[in-house]
């Protein structure tokens, strides 16, 4: 179980992450962000199951997320997600 | 019959932490269902309450040993953004619900349209204030108004703080308080960054004094006129009904 906090321009991101192997096994994500619709936060989780815990994989599932489904995290960018999962699971 | 530009001011409110969330939610859901008016209220909490933003986790913002030992309540926000602390005696609240239709699709921009209303206030209070992205109010670079925002359903809910005179050291026992983000702004103290309108104005102007201007804010800035209504039968009912969703804690505990 590894726990990171990123403080991204605006906003702290804070990651509980859970590894099986190289995969994200449970995923728990917290902070004092915007993301509209608020509903989209447990969707980001569950789209992040699965995913191979090295940048490039990850910035793919994250882009494809916010693209695919028009999720909006104002002054929060793709690379603080990543950055925030990253130092959770320890990489 | 409103007309298109007139826009209900709900008369003062004190209610309990889960009450006032309970109406800001039904003012919001009647309202994306054309039976609640676009409205603006004013309200104070009692008891005094820290309240989270919905992305939050409760166990890892609050202190509940500090809350418990203080008669404080701790309530989970429908909106996104941090923890506040709401001084029964030191904040005056406001709640802004509108159809998405008067608001700009630009998530800042709508932010900064609404906080226009507080800036007016400001001003005719005697302080000089400015918006600064994505959802405060500062004076002098140090904030003296914190905003948060929902879009549901078709509607536009935003609620924030005036920070009229809080106990900031109280504020402070009973917030944890992240290293990362502290040092992350190179400040060594919490008055280096926030600041109150009697610290501004260096006396405490009445609860009612604060709402006229901010009252007067919103209307210039939303170019709406503001007519006296209370809520309806059906807004208290449907609220009482959400009550107890904001008292439980499945809710409180949801991240």
């Amino acid at each position: 179980m590894g726990y990171a906090e990123f403080k991204a321009p605006k906003g702290l991101i804070k990651v509980e992450v859970e590894l099986a192997g190289d995969q994200i096994l449970r995923i728990l994500i917290s902070g004092d962000f915007f993301m509209y619709p608020e509903d989209a936060l447990e969707r980001f989780e569950r789209a992040l199951i699965g995913s191979r815990v090295d940048r490039k994989n990850l910035m793919e599932r994250v882009k494809n997320f916010f693209e695919s489904t028009g999720a909006r995290t104002p002054m929060v960018e793709p690379e603080h997600w990543v950055e925030a999962i990253l130092r959770a699971a320890g990489g | 019959m409103r007309l298109a530009n007139e826009w209900r001011l709900l008369p003062m409110r004190i209610d309990d932490a889960s009450l006032s969330m309970a109406i800001d939610e039904t003012l919001l859901k009647l309202n994306s269902e054309g039976k609640s008016p676009n409205t603006v209220r004013f309200w104070r909490w009692l008891p005094s309450t820290v309240s989270i933003g919905c992305f939050q986790s409760a166990e890892l913002e609050v202190d509940f040993d500090a809350a418990r030992r203080h008669g404080i309540d701790v309530v989970r926000r429908i909106t996104g953004g941090g923890a506040v602390f709401h001084d029964h005696e030191g904040e005056l609240t406001y709640s802004v619900v509108c159809g998405q239709e008067c608001m700009p699709d630009d998530i800042i921009e709508s932010y900064k349209l609404i906080c226009g209303g507080l800036i007016g206030g400001f001003r005719l209070l005697g302080l000089q204030a400015e918006f600064k992205p994505i959802n405060d109010v500062q004076v002098d670079g140090k904030k003296i108004s914190g905003s948060a925002q929902t879009r549901r359903w078709g509607s536009v809910l935003q609620h924030g703080t005036v920070l009229v005179d809080p106990d900031v050291r109280l504020m402070f026992e009973l917030l944890k308080v992240s290293p990362e983000k502290i040092s992350d702004k190179f400040i060594s103290s919490v008055y280096e960054r926030v600041t109150t309108v009697v610290l501004e104005l260096g006396r405490k102007p009445g609860f009612d004094d604060v709402r006229g201007a901010m009252r007067d804010g919103f209307a210039d800035a939303l170019g709406v006129k503001l007519v006296e209504g209370d809520l309806t039968q059906e807004e208290l009912k449907l609220a009482g009904m959400l009550k107890s969703k904001y008292a439980s804690d499945e809710w409180l505990n949801k991240r």
